[in-house]
């Protein structure tokens, strides 16, 4: 399960919107009406999160990559965040959001809160069949993003039957015609294949790492997008010099190299990417330091002191799970937003 | 950026403390953070703990440092202590501060040798903070410096005279006081009943003309009462009246439990309920920060032995507020002054 894509198949990258490509608040209602005024000039994509994208979409490979974005956002958004997208050179395959207003006038208000529904059946419905798949999301843990991804994972694995599938919608409480869209497809798509390869969650409210252990080593909380880079480079998706437009992306947005270093630090200590991989990194690096500027050789040396000082360390990688506990996870995870909304207790605790 | 290193190998639950205290100045603050202590228990501990782990960096350190350890052997029984690499960290950056609730006698032998005094400096102070009645400052600050409170044992007159500048330097600039009243703790209002070295450091103290006002000799007892806010005295009288400040306190909290048990007390505890949380938060030691370390070349703060995490955020807050003040140079340059004039009248 742990292994990369392999030659000739096709990479279908999924995406959610806000928060994890956009820098979008939408903690107040304040901020709700700000993002949704704001002209496509203005939004801004989180740090490397467009240099990310556009190297997996390198022209080269583009008839092995497909894009799908799946946002939360209005359907009324659709011009302004398509025109966003375009301005950043990104021209997703699919392009779906939500359409709240139609749940409002139809009074399904749970639908227009509530993630599951939507997104699962997002996911399911533009299911790519090809022979040769591998599958890389990408989300944030604002919402439920390492759930639903999981869940969509484990579906096409063969893992989660309709019979778990039907208690997990229940337990969801998703509107009855939303359950019955789910499991008919579902049942079109269960065991497809094991084609999710990693899902990775974007820790904009920077949630507690362990929070995330459950859903084994497939998911992966990133922390930005130079993280993710490089547990693609490890997969071989990505090659050094796509690491270095991730890099200085970064660097220009204002990340200082010791924020750089610290985040490569964080992945070899929580041994998803393990010391030799770094070393390796550094000397492709090497190779095209002298075409770069300092950015690219300054980070080298960091990534060199980062293997050396932690060249002791044999953190054993996450282990890859089987079985995921859903309605567990599921319930915490309310557990925990209950106890924020009537006790106030941080969601961070 | 300013770095802050922390020692996470001493405080409370074993230094877990010290952790979170870094996993929430990761998220509040902008500053680059050092945690130095056991990498495989620091980052098992990070799991659970919402950090950003782009301002937080982990150096290993593995030997422990025991707490009766003597500080001049600490060198050879523990050559990489948390306190050791810790310190040398914050040698090599310039903008750094050492933040630890180690051993007190470890951290400024330590720090001496790794960061090296400042030129004037003959002896290193550790200056505590406490609560006093009057208030000053734009702020409205409540404490008053006490200094030294244990890194220097035995004094000259000119030690204690270096004290003075230094800790009107750090009050000036933490308080915002434009001329800090600063005392000399002595056993009576008298000079003859002093000790000789507190006689001659009065004298000197008097004559001097050092951007302070000096106040002359002040009893323990007016020590809480705020004339002063800065009160100078050697490490040994320092430390003992620390402790005893906190004594008083902790005996004056279990006699506030003690009360508890009988309805009729409890009941009067009720109607005192709004004092008795004002006089805890007035005498709550973590709200403090800790101790910084005067007269070396980086900010070292020492906190206490038992500090939670409230005391090592505040303790990270006044590191990095030391650093944006520039006390350690203001420090410097109050230690050079007087040092001058003494060498000029002399």
């Amino acid at each position: 399960m742990s292994e990369w894509m392999g030659s000739g198949h096709l990479l279908h990258l999924r995406w959610d919107l806000d928060k994890t490509y956009l820098r979008t608040e939408f903690d107040t209602v304040k901020d709700l009406i700000k993002t949704y005024r704001q002209k496509a000039e203005d939004k801004v994509a989180v740090a490397g999160a467009r240099a990310l994208l556009q190297a997996l979409l390198d022209p080269h490979e583009r008839r092995q990559r497909r894009v799908t974005f799946v946002s939360g956002s209005p359907t009324q958004m659709r011009a302004v965040l398509t025109r966003k997208l375009r301005l950043d050179g990104i021209e997703p395959d699919v392009f779906i959001l939500k359409p709240n207003l139609q749940n409002v006038l139809a009074g399904r208000f749970r639908s227009v809160r509530g993630q599951v529904g939507y997104k699962l059946g997002a996911l399911l419905r533009t299911f790519v069949g090809a022979v040769k798949l591998d599958e890389v999301l990408f989300g944030d843990d604002a919402e439920q993003d390492a759930f639903i991804y999981s869940l969509y994972a484990d579906i096409l694995a063969g893992r989660v039957d309709a019979v778990q599938l039907a208690s997990i919608l229940a337990a969801c409480k998703l509107y009855r015609s939303e359950v019955d869209e789910i499991m008919a497809l579902h049942g079109r798509i269960f065991g497809s294949g094991d084609a999710v390869r990693r899902i990775f969650i974007h820790l904009e409210a920077r949630s507690p790492l362990d929070r995330f252990a459950p859903y084994g080593a497939r998911v992966v909380p990133i922390y930005n997008y130079l993280q993710a880079a490089l547990v693609l480079h490890q997969g071989e998706i990505m090659r050094g010099r796509d690491i270095v437009a991730v890099l200085e992306a970064m660097s220009q947005a204002g990340y200082t190299p010791e924020r750089l270093a610290n985040s490569v630090q964080d992945l070899v200590r929580r041994g998803v990417v393990a010391v030799s991989d770094v070393e390796r990194l550094a000397g492709e690096l090497g190779a095209v330091e002298a075409t770069r500027g300092r950015t690219v050789s300054t980070f080298i040396r960091r990534l060199r002191s980062t293997a050396a000082d932690l060249a002791h360390v044999r953190r054993k990688s996450p282990e890859w799970l089987t079985e995921i506990n859903y309605l567990g996870l599921y319930h915490e995870a309310r557990f925990r937003r209950q106890r924020h909304r009537f006790l106030g207790i941080p969601l961070l605790d | 950026m300013t770095t802050i290193v922390i020692d996470t190998c001493a405080g409370k639950d074993q230094g877990t403390e010290a952790l979170a205290a870094a996993a929430i100045a990761s998220l509040e603050l902008d500053v680059q953070l050092v945690v130095v202590g056991d990498e495989d228990k620091i980052t098992e501990a990070l799991l659970g703990m919402a950090h950003d782990a782009e301002r937080l960096r982990v150096v290993h350190a593995a030997d422990p440092l025991p707490v009766d350890l003597d500080p001049h052997l600490a060198d050879r029984q523990a050559p990489r202590s948390s306190v050791a690499v810790g310190l040398e960290l914050t040698a090599r950056e310039e903008d750094a501060i050492f933040v630890s609730a180690g051993p007190p006698g470890v951290i400024v032998s330590q720090a001496l040798r790794a960061l090296g005094r400042l030129p004037a400096v003959h002896r290193a102070a550790l200056a505590a903070v406490y609560p006093t009645l009057r208030h000053r400052g734009p702020n409205d600050d409540p404490f008053a410096l006490l200094l030294d409170v244990g890194a220097t044992i035995e004094c000259t007159s000119a030690h204690l005279v270096t004290f003075a500048a230094m800790g009107a330097a750090y009050a000036s600039k933490i308080s915002s006081v434009e001329r800090p009243r600063v005392g000399l703790l002595a056993n009576g209002p008298t000079a003859s009943a002093a000790p000789p070295r507190i006689r001659a450091a009065h004298a000197r103290l008097q004559d001097l003309h050092p951007g302070f006002e000096y106040i002359g000799l002040v009893r323990a007892d007016q020590v809480t009462h705020g004339d002063a806010d800065v009160i100078v005295t050697d490490g040994f009288s320092g430390d003992v009246l620390v402790r005893t400040l906190e004594g008083v306190a902790t005996t004056a909290e279990a006699l506030l439990r003690r009360a508890q048990e009988r309805f009729q007390w409890r009941l009067g505890m009720q109607m005192l309920e709004g004092g008795i949380a004002k006089l805890r938060e007035f005498t709550d030691w973590e709200s403090y920060g800790g101790a910084p370390l005067l007269g070396v070349d980086r900010p070292v703060i020492v906190t206490q032995a038992n500090s939670g995490r409230r005391a090592f955020v505040n303790a990270i807050r006044l590191g990095a507020k030391m650093q944006r003040l520039g006390v350690i140079e203001a420090v410097a340059a109050r230690a050079a002054a007087v040092v001058e004039e003494e060498e000029e009248a002399t």
